[in-house]
C-alpha cells in the first residue's frame, strides 16, 4: 500500500464563515494503479491531493483524519520531513507547467537542481541523468532541450519538462493535478500515452485529477468521483463507467455530446450549478440537482459505504 | 426569414497578418500569418463549428468575420455586400445584426455595473427606445436567457460561471442580430453546467431564427451544436463538410489524427482504441513550413507535400479538403 488516506477533513476559516472544502474523504493506493480524481471546481479534488502532499500552509486551515504514505502518518509531519519526501518519493505535476519553473534557468539546470537536493549527485553526473530523463517524455533532442528555457519551449514540451522533472527522483507516487486541461488534445494524447508508459516503467502509484471523464476512462484504473467535497462514488474504472451507480455520476455522464452516432436533439443537462461550499444544503449535497431525491435525501448526508464499487446516495442504498 | 440557406456571411481568400517586432529587434520585423487564404461561406440559420488547437487562427478569423479585426488581405461579405473595408461609422448599422459571444464572462462584463444595465447598454447604443420599452425588452431577454426578473439588479460577480454566460449571450441576442460569432462559449464551464448553455444556445437558434459561428476546442461539444464543420490548420482550412460526415469520416489526414486524440469514455479495456499521435507541435506561423503546411506532422507525407501545396478543393458536393493524399470514402 503506496497512501492509504482516512476520514480526511479540510476546512478554512473565512470572512463568511467556517468553509469545509474536504468532509470525509477516503482511499487507498497501491503500486503502480492509477487513481482518476473527477470533479467539478469546488469538488474539492485539488485541495485533498494539497493535503495529501503537505502543500497546505494556510494558517486558516485545519486538517482532520489520516494520511499514510508507506504506512507513515504524514498529517502533523515537521515541514523539513515532507521536504525530503516531496519531490523524491512524491512528486505532484500541476495545471500550468510555469508554476513549476522558473523562467530564469534552463529546462536542464532546473531539473538537474532537483537530482542534486535530493540525491546528492555531481553536477556533471546530474546532467546525464537530465539527458536520460529528457529522451524518456520523448524531447526529439534532449541535449539541445537542456539549454533552453522555459519561454523557448510549447506548452506541451514544458509539461514534458515538468514531468521528467517530477520523476527525476523515481517517486513511489505522482500526484498529477489537471495536466493535460491546458493543452490540445492532440498534445493530450501524447501526455497521457507518457504517463502510461512511465507508470509501465516506473511502477509509480499516480493519481490523475481532472474534470474530463474521458480522460479518467483512458488512463485510470480506479475512479472516485468527488462533489462539494465529498467522494460520491468509487470503483474500478469499468465498474464506473458500465454500471453508475450515483446519480450525479449517471447524470455527468449523460451530459456529455457524443463523438459517434446520432446526435441527441437537446443534451440531458444538470439543472443548476454546483453548490458553494458556503451554504451546502442540510441533507445530500447533490439533492437539489438530482433526478431521484426523496425525503431521506433532505435529512442527512449519505454515506459511502464499504463495498468496492460504492455510491454515496439513499437510492442505490436502499435498491 | 424565409432565404434560409442563403449565404449571409462570406470570406474570400481573407488573409490577416499581423507585424511583430521592431526593425531593431535582434530578428527586424516579422509577419505573424495567423489567417491565410480562408474562403468560407456561412448561410442562414446553420451552425458552422471551427476547430483546430490553439493557435490556428480560429479566433483571430472569428474576429475579422466580425470585423473586430481590420482584415489584410481577400473579401468579407455580408449578404453579398462588402464589407472588408468600411470606415466604423459605416460598420455601426451592421453592428447590430453582427453579434459575438466570448469565452470569459467575467472578462466582458463591467463588474462595476448591474447586469440589467449591462444587457440593456447595447439597446441604448443602437435602439431609440424609451426607458419603459427597455425595461420591457430587458425582461424580455432575462426570460429568453433563463435569469430570474429579481437577477437585474445585481452585479456579476454575484453570479455562478453559467448565469454570467447567459449575461453575455442576452447582451449578444439584444438587439435581435442574424449572425452571432461564438469563441469558446463553454470553454471557461463546469462540465455539469456546459450542456444548460450548448441547449440554451440551440433553442435561441430556433427560436430567433440565428445563424451561429461556434468556435471551440471540446470537439463533441462543436459535433453537437455544428450543421457544418471546418478544420483548420496554421491559418487555413484543411476540411471542410457537414458535422456528423467529418466527425464519421474524416478525409484530411491532421483531421483524422485530432479526431482520433478525443478521450471519450469506453467500457472497452483502456487504450484500445486505435490513436494517431501527432509528433511535434504546431509550426510557427511566423515560418509556415514549404508546400502543404502540415507536412513536418503528416504520418502520411510525400514528396510532393513538401513542395506543392494543396488546395482546398470539392471533392463532393458539400465536401472539401485541402490534401494530396486525402481518404475518400
Amino acid at each position: 500500500m503506496i497512501l492509504s488516506v482516512r476520514d480526511l477533513k479540510v476546512s478554512f476559516r473565512t470572512h463568511d464563515g467556517p468553509v469545509r472544502a474536504i468532509d470525509g474523504v477516503s482511499f487507498d493506493l497501491e503500486e503502480s494503479e492509477i487513481l482518476g480524481v473527477v470533479g467539478e471546481s469546488g469538488s474539492g479534488k485539488t485541495v485533498s491531493l494539497l493535503a495529501v502532499m503537505g502543500l497546505i500552509t494556510d494558517p486558516n486551515a485545519t486538517i482532520e483524519g489520516s494520511i499514510r504514505y508507506k504506512g507513515r502518518e504524514l498529517v502533523g509531519l515537521p515541514t523539513r520531513e515532507l521536504r525530503r519526501l516531496r519531490g523524491n518519493e512524491i512528486a505532484m505535476i500541476f495545471q500550468d507547467p510555469m508554476t513549476a519553473l522558473t523562467p530564469v534557468y534552463t529546462i536542464g539546470w532546473q531539473i538537474a537542481e532537483q537530482i542534486r537536493a535530493h540525491r546528492g549527485l555531481s553536477k556533471s553526473k546530474a546532467m546525464e541523468r537530465v539527458e536520460q530523463l529528457l529522451a524518456e517524455v520523448n524531447f526529439p533532442n534532449p541535449h539541445e532541450a537542456m539549454s533552453r528555457y522555459p519561454h523557448q519551449l510549447s506548452g506541451g514540451m514544458r509539461q514534458r519538462a515538468v514531468i521528467a522533472m517530477a520523476l527525476s527522483c523515481d517517486p513511489a507516487l505522482l500526484v498529477a493535478d489537471e495536466p493535460t486541461t491546458a493543452l490540445d488534445v492532440t498534445v493530450q494524447a501524447g501526455i497521457l500515452d507518457l504517463v502510461r508508459k512511465l507508470r509501465a516503467k516506473h511502477k509509480s502509484a499516480v493519481v490523475f485529477i481532472t474534470h474530463d471523464m474521458g480522460v479518467v476512462s483512458e488512463l485510470a484504473d480506479r475512479v472516485m468521483v468527488m462533489y462539494a467535497g465529498r467522494v460520491v462514488e468509487r470503483g474500478t474504472r469499468t465498474e464506473l463507467f458500465s454500471d453508475p451507480r450515483h446519480p450525479y455520476t449517471r447524470a455527468l455522464l449523460g451530459s456529455i455530446p457524443p463523438l459517434t452516432g446520432q446526435k441527441p436533439r437537446r443534451l440531458p443537462a444538470i439543472p443548476g450549478s454546483p453548490p458553494s461550499l458556503l451554504r451546502l444544503p442540510q441533507g445530500c449535497p447533490f439533492g437539489p440537482r438530482c433526478p431521484v431525491r426523496y425525503e431521506p435525501c433532505d435529512a442527512g448526508k449519505p454515506g459511502l459505504g464499504a463495498s468496492a464499487h460504492a455510491a454515496a446516495c439513499f437510492r442505490v442504498a436502499q435498491a | 426569414m424565409t432565404d434560409t440557406g442563403r449565404p449571409i456571411l462570406e470570406t474570400r481568400s481573407l488573409a490577416k497578418r499581423f507585424s511583430i517586432g521592431t526593425r531593431f529587434s535582434a530578428e527586424g520585423r516579422r509577419t505573424v500569418h495567423a489567417v491565410d487564404n480562408v474562403s468560407l461561406t456561412v448561410r442562414r440559420g446553420e451552425t458552422v463549428g471551427l476547430v483546430g488547437e490553439s493557435g490556428c487562427g480560429k479566433s483571430t478569423l472569428a474576429r475579422c468575420l466580425v470585423r473586430l479585426y481590420d482584415i489584410t488581405d481577400g473579401k468579407l461579405l455580408f449578404e453579398g455586400d462588402d464589407i472588408t473595408a468600411k470606415s466604423l461609422s459605416e460598420l455601426r448599422p451592421l453592428r447590430r445584426r453582427l453579434q459575438m459571444v466570448f469565452q470569459d464572462p467575467s472578462a466582458s462584463l463591467n463588474p462595476r455595473r448591474r447586469v440589467g444595465d449591462l444587457v440593456a447598454e447595447p439597446l441604448r447604443i443602437h435602439g431609440k427606445v424609451s426607458a419603459k420599452e427597455m425595461a420591457a425588452r430587458v425582461a424580455e431577454l432575462f426570460e429568453l436567457v433563463g435569469l430570474l426578473p429579481d437577477h437585474m439588479m445585481r452585479y456579476p460577480h454575484e453570479f455562478s460561471g453559467g448565469q454570467r454566460q447567459r449575461v453575455g449571450i442576452a447582451r449578444a441576442i439584444a438587439l435581435n442580430p442574424d449572425l452571432v460569432v461564438l469563441d469558446e462559449p463553454v470553454s471557461a464551464l463546469d462540465v455539469s453546467v456546459q450542456a444548460q448553455i450548448v441547449n440554451l444556445l440551440a433553442d435561441l437558434q430556433e427560436k430567433l431564427k440565428l445563424t451561429y459561428v461556434f468556435i471551440a476546442h471540446d470537439l463533441s461539444v462543436v459535433r453537437q451544436v455544428s450543421t457544418r464543420i471546418a478544420v483548420m490548420y496554421l491559418g487555413s482550412i484543411v476540411e471542410e463538410g457537414p458535422a456528423e460526415e467529418v466527425f464519421a469520416t474524416p478525409a484530411h489526414p491532421y483531421s483524422q489524427a485530432l479526431i482520433s486524440a478525443v478521450p471519450i469514455v469506453e467500457t472497452t479495456p483502456a487504450g484500445a482504441r486505435k490513436r494517431i499521435i501527432l509528433t511535434g507541435d504546431v509550426p510557427s506561423p511566423l515560418k509556415p513550413p514549404s508546400g502543404c503546411r502540415f507536412h513536418p506532422r503528416c504520418p502520411i507525407a510525400a514528396d510532393r507535400c513538401r513542395s506543392e501545396r494543396p488546395e482546398l478543393k470539392e471533392y463532393r458536393p458539400d465536401r472539401k479538403v485541402a490534401c494530396h493524399f486525402p481518404t475518400l470514402t
